[in-house]
């Protein structure tokens, strides 16, 4: 693929060495900790995979093809985080009859770590979500929806935090505007908040409260819009502070994953794997203790530290 | 930031982690592959299948339920047709409950519209066929002078199927426009109901992009259909298109 040629390293984050042309040795790749994030986003109630029938990626997808790709990732990367950027539900039969049970219980069996809420993911209003979160056996991860008037108060948390080999990864979710997009019975007194008010607060606590080394955002805001309406890039470039946004909504095919830099050189690499499961995001990232000598001293550095805030 | 411990960094990376921020553990993306596609080169997961297998079984049964019957088939046709009248007047009478009030116009169109209805047996997988996108329905209110828009539209392209109207085509222009039986008032705003496929700009139709007001109804176009096809059936009535003339064309 035309990606693989033209960013074969970047850094996450900070201005990174390989950015600068010094790509990872052997050796380091071998001292560092690697965490493999794997993701999608608009699965649309893919179950099988699209009809064969000359159209464009007829043949591809399927969630039973995913299921085994993501078995032979587990078996041989150490550690791997499986995420959604919503809108799972909605746009096959299965849905239909089934209203969601079946995507659930898939994405349960594959070990699904966390995902966020899509406008779609409302399209049989609160009960139905209700009825179907218990089959869920991973988070929904939602940062600016306020779900406290509704029935489902208390059923969802702004973010999570996956500790892999000592490495502590900080998810978090961000949901687009209902008002115009979901009929209002469907979402009821769910209230959408600020997004880039509610990222940077969730930036301030993955970084300073959680300790993380990486901050991730599940977002279903959106790639890229011409107006005004928030997006993954305006994101990006309005709040300092995420590492990585994993994006839905637009079904964007990203050629490559696009990084944006801040002034004071934090970067945010934003990836979207346009729709329907017809590929698997991935995201490899090593973690570099930078000398073998500082091993020991890690826990301490990193006790001391405030990771994320820029110099 | 304890310091002592830098010295056994290289100068190189020292000075990088100076400039940018100092993390005790600096993360770094290998991109060499991305996306992974799922395509038939991987073989199915055996306990995913197992799950799906009764579900795609009753997905399956479920499509090819009958949900009613139709003497004749309903198909598409010029201004009006039988299938057109029917979803534009059965977009009526499902969305108007939840509305909550009558709503003036009601319309599809040709291209929205996939396929006919056959004669006989109705099954859900037509239903599907007919409509297999998730369209929504709306109610937009508009301008007498989008309304204008919209049956001049209809006379000059004839793919615009309309309820709750009567007109007549002269010259390709629309004349002696009737809504619910009044005579068409340009200076008045109409109710409009139609898929927000349509009312999103959809075939073309630019006069409804920007209505006064845009609520949706969180009743899908093709459960409309279904349910009014299953009401029929347990009314004891057949698939049929409405009565009545409604586009007259003056050659």
């Amino acid at each position: 693929m035309k990606r693989r040629d033209f960013l074969k390293h970047t850094a996450l984050g900070a201005a990174g060495i390989s950015m600068l042309g010094m790509p990872f040795s052997a050796e380091a790749a071998r001292d560092g900790i690697k965490l493999t994030i794997l993701h999608t986003n608009d699965q649309h109630s893919r179950i099988d995979p699209f009809p064969d029938d000359g159209r464009k990626y007829g043949g591809m997808g399927g969630m039973a093809r995913r299921a085994t790709l993501i078995k032979s990732i587990r078996q041989q990367e150490p550690n791997v985080l499986l995420l959604d950027s919503g809108d799972i539900w909605q746009g096959t039969p299965y849905f239909n009859f089934f209203e969601g049970e079946l995507e659930y219980k898939l994405m349960t069996q594959m070990g699904y770590d966390a995902a966020t809420l899509g406008n779609h993911d409302f399209d049989i209003g609160l009960e139905g979500l209700q009825k179907q979160l218990p089959l869920a056996g991973f988070p929904f991860l939602t940062a600016n929806y306020d779900f406290s008037n509704t029935i489902l108060k208390g059923r969802f948390q702004p973010y999570k935090v996956f500790e892999k080999q000592g490495v502590r990864i900080g998810v978090f979710g961000l949901g687009i505007e209902l008002d115009g997009l979901v009929s209002k019975n469907m979402y009821g007194e769910t209230l959408y908040l600020d997004p880039v008010e509610k990222a940077r607060e969730m930036v301030q606590v993955l970084w300073e409260q959680e300790k993380c080394h990486l901050v991730v955002c599940l977002s279903h805001l959106g790639y890229s819009y011409d107006n005004e309406k928030i997006d993954d890039r305006k994101l990006a470039t309005q709040v300092s502070g995420i590492d990585l946004i994993l994006g839905g909504h637009t079904h964007t095919f990203m050629d490559k994953p696009e990084v944006l830099r801040h002034e004071n050189g934090h970067e945010t690499m934003i990836n979207q794997v346009g729709w329907s499961g017809l590929f698997l995001g991935r995201i490899d990232v090593t973690f570099s203790r930078k000398s073998k000598r500082r091993t020991d001293t890690r826990t301490a550095v990193l006790a001391v530290d405030n990771p994320v805030l820029t110099s | 930031m304890k310091r002592p411990y830098l010295k056994y960094i290289s100068g190189l990376v020292l000075a990088l982690s100076l400039v940018a921020c100092q993390r005790p553990l600096q993360p770094s993306a290998n991109l060499e592959e991305t996306d992974v596609a799922v395509n038939q080169t991987i073989a199915a997961d055996p306990a995913v299948e197992a799950l799906v297998a009764p579900y795609r079984k009753e997905v399956t049964v479920k499509m090819s339920e009958v949900v009613g019957t139709a003497p004749v088939a309903l198909g598409k046709g010029d201004y009006e047709s039988p299938l057109g009248n029917f979803v534009v007047d059965l977009q009526l009478a499902q969305s108007e409950p939840i509305y909550g009030k009558p709503i003036d116009l009601s319309i599809t169109t040709e291209g929205g519209l996939r396929v006919p209805l056959p004669q006989g047996n109705i099954t859900t997988g037509h239903i599907f066929e007919l409509m297999p996108f998730e369209n929504e329905m709306v109610v937009l209110t508009l301008s007498g002078k989008a309304v204008q828009q919209l049956f001049d539209d209809a006379a000059a392209r004839k793919i615009i199927y309309i309820g709750n109207a009567t007109y007549t085509v002269a010259n390709g222009k629309a004349q002696d426009i009737k809504i619910k039986g009044q005579p068409f008032d340009p200076n008045k705003s109409y109710t409009l109901l139609t898929s927000d496929y349509l009312a999103g700009g959809g075939d073309k139709l630019d006069m409804l992009k920007n209505p006064l007001k845009y609520e949706k109804l969180g009743l899908l176009l093709r459960d409309a259909i279904h349910q009014q096809i299953q009401q029929l059936t347990a009314a004891g009535k057949q698939v049929t298109a409405p009565a009545g003339k409604r586009v007259t064309v003056i050659p």
